[in-house]
């Protein structure tokens, strides 16, 4: 797996997991639809919870494109789509990676991503399949 | 008999909507609801509601004694243009969402602002895999037609201040912005796109008298019945929608019940609406295009002529994003009345006496451009200008005199809208 280049977030990230989730690889494919507020329950059944940070953020860029392949601009239009239509609902803004720690840590099916250098072991690391 | 029957089914569906939209308005207060007595033996408040709203002013100003949304042409200019709405949803199980959104949408003569209920619905996913999705949708949902007619009142999912006329005009959005019924939907994801649908069998809103106004241009004694109609839309999204697809169809249909003493007899009308959809997604811009064939038919009213004619609208879109804040667009919009009659003259020879130099009001050929300033995520800024060469999409309520229209226009416009 690739790691962040030089697309806005300078150090190493992952996409992080609440260690309720069972999961330790995922596809693109769901990945995707997770964070397009498409795909809500993990295999298990149980309800996937998304953070994100704002989409000016470094890191939201960089996951958007490098992990997702997709803009934040598309992402922010897919949820209002979503949330204007009452077919969807949008993702849980967290406004620092503190809080994604923290939000994600505590939220029982939470999916967010942070930088490596501030994970600690109340969060899983997924894996891109 | 008819039209007491069509009645109870329409107050059986209101009060389904009510069933549905109740609880949401309810759990949308959960500070005033968890103090009340009686509500304190409920369980506790999941903690996935949302609720989300927008407000929008715009201001117009057009040339000539062209009214577009209020009197334009006059020397101040427009505010008739104003939307706001405000949603609810949750989802108490992951299968399970409830959602409502009430609008107000005024815009001219046509949309007078009044608050009604824009959708309320209930959705079940029935299955949920990990490459594929299906579920139901019961209640009161948008009609999916092309990329924009399901949020086509929400100033921030739209590339710009007016949406194509062509395609998104104000006469057939009475028809088809949304229907009571039962949606499918189903999503299926692989490496090669994300296909999806959604679509089902509903009845068309048409009650009231801006209902009655849009499809007849007048009111009439008589009211307005929905029937049977059926609507979908199948998407086809490529590398997470760098490049999508569309193809939309629905057909809706309505009947007229006479009034007591009524010339026009109880005919019915058909819509059927299929649009073609395409975008093209890169970093800096977006490349949109959208083809419309609008069928037509008005049979047996008697005291007009029956009616069988085939719209067509199209446009191209291109939007840059100077930074993320800052963007701007350019379309040619072309909208044909009767794609057999481009330029009105057959429509004229039909009655030469009364429309003789108005064949113009059977087209609209519109060359848009517009700038986006996203000032903080919650509000932003926009302006455009429309040079315009034919009336087909003017309102007769808001130009009464077809007489005083010119054929080549232009409107400028801004508008402020702010969300949450």
């Amino acid at each position: 797996m690739i790691h962040c280049s030089s697309a806005g977030a300078d150090e190493g990230y992952e996409i992080i997991a609440n260690p309720s989730v069972a999961e330790k690889t995922i596809s693109k494919s769901s990945l995707r639809a997770i964070f397009g507020m498409r795909l809500h329950a993990w295999p298990d059944g149980s309800a996937i919870r998304v953070f994100v940070l704002p989409d000016d953020a470094p890191l939201h860029i960089a996951f958007s494109k490098e992990k997702l392949n997709v803009f934040p601009y598309q992402l922010r239009l897919a949820w209002d789509r979503l949330v204007f239509s009452g077919t969807g609902q949008a993702p849980d803004i967290v406004n620092s990676p503190e809080e994604m720690l923290t939000k994600v840590a505590s939220t029982p099916g939470a999916i967010g991503y942070l930088y490596k250098s501030r994970m600690d072991d109340r969060v899983n690391v997924l894996q891109i399949k | 008999m008819c039209s007491r029957s069509s009645k109870g089914q329409g107050l059986l569906y209101r009060r389904a909507i009510l069933l549905i939209a109740v609880p949401i308005i309810l759990w949308s207060f959960p500070a005033p609801a968890q103090k009340l007595p009686f509500l304190s033996s409920l369980p506790p408040l999941p903690h996935n509601l949302q609720i989300h709203g927008f407000a929008s002013q715009s201001w117009l100003m057009s040339s000539d004694k062209n009214n577009f949304f209020g009197k334009s042409s006059s020397d101040g200019g427009s505010f008739d243009f104003r939307e706001f709405g405000l949603n609810a949803s949750m989802r108490p199980v992951s299968r399970l969402q409830f959602s409502a959104q009430m609008i107000s949408r005024t815009a001219g003569k046509g949309s007078p602002g009044n608050i009604r209920l824009d959708y309320g619905f209930m959705d079940y996913t029935y299955f949920s895999g990990e490459a594929s999705q299906l579920g139901i949708r019961l209640g009161r949902m948008k009609t999916p037609l092309g990329f924009y007619n399901d949020t086509r009142d929400v100033p921030f999912t739209r590339p710009s201040i007016l949406l194509p006329q062509s395609i998104y005009f104000d006469r057939t959005r009475k028809l088809a912005i949304a229907a009571d019924g039962m949606h499918l939907y189903g999503e299926y994801r692989s490496d090669f796109g994300d296909l999806s649908f959604q679509g089902g069998v509903v009845r068309p809103l048409v009650r009231g008298d801006e209902a009655e106004a849009a499809v007849f241009g007048r009111q009439l004694p008589g009211h307005l019945s929905p029937e049977i109609s059926y609507t979908g839309r199948v998407n086809y999204d490529l590398d997470g929608g760098r490049i999508r697809f569309a193809v939309s169809a629905s057909h809706l249909n309505m009947g007229y019940v006479p009034g007591m003493v009524d010339p026009v007899h109880a005919g019915t009308i058909r819509f059927t609406p299929v649009i073609f959809s395409a975008q093209y997604n890169a970093e800096r811009w977006s490349l949109t295009t959208e083809y419309a064939l609008r069928h037509l038919e008005y049979n047996n009213f008697v005291a007009f002529k029956d009616m069988n004619i085939w719209g067509e609208s199209y446009y191209f879109q291109g939007a840059y994003r100077f930074t993320p804040d800052w963007e701007g667009f350019v379309r040619y919009d072309v909208y044909l009345a009767d794609r057999s009659d481009p330029h009105g003259t057959k429509w004229v020879a039909e009655q030469p006496a009364q429309r003789a130099g108005q064949g113009f009001s059977r087209f609209a050929k519109d060359i848009t451009v517009g700038i986006r300033w996203n000032v903080t995520p919650e509000f932003m800024l926009r302006a455009e200008y429309h040079n315009v060469n034919g009336t087909g999409w003017l309102s007769t309520l808001d130009n009464p005199n077809r007489g005083d229209l010119s054929q080549r226009w232009d409107l400028f416009t801004i508008l402020g809208s702010y969300r949450f």
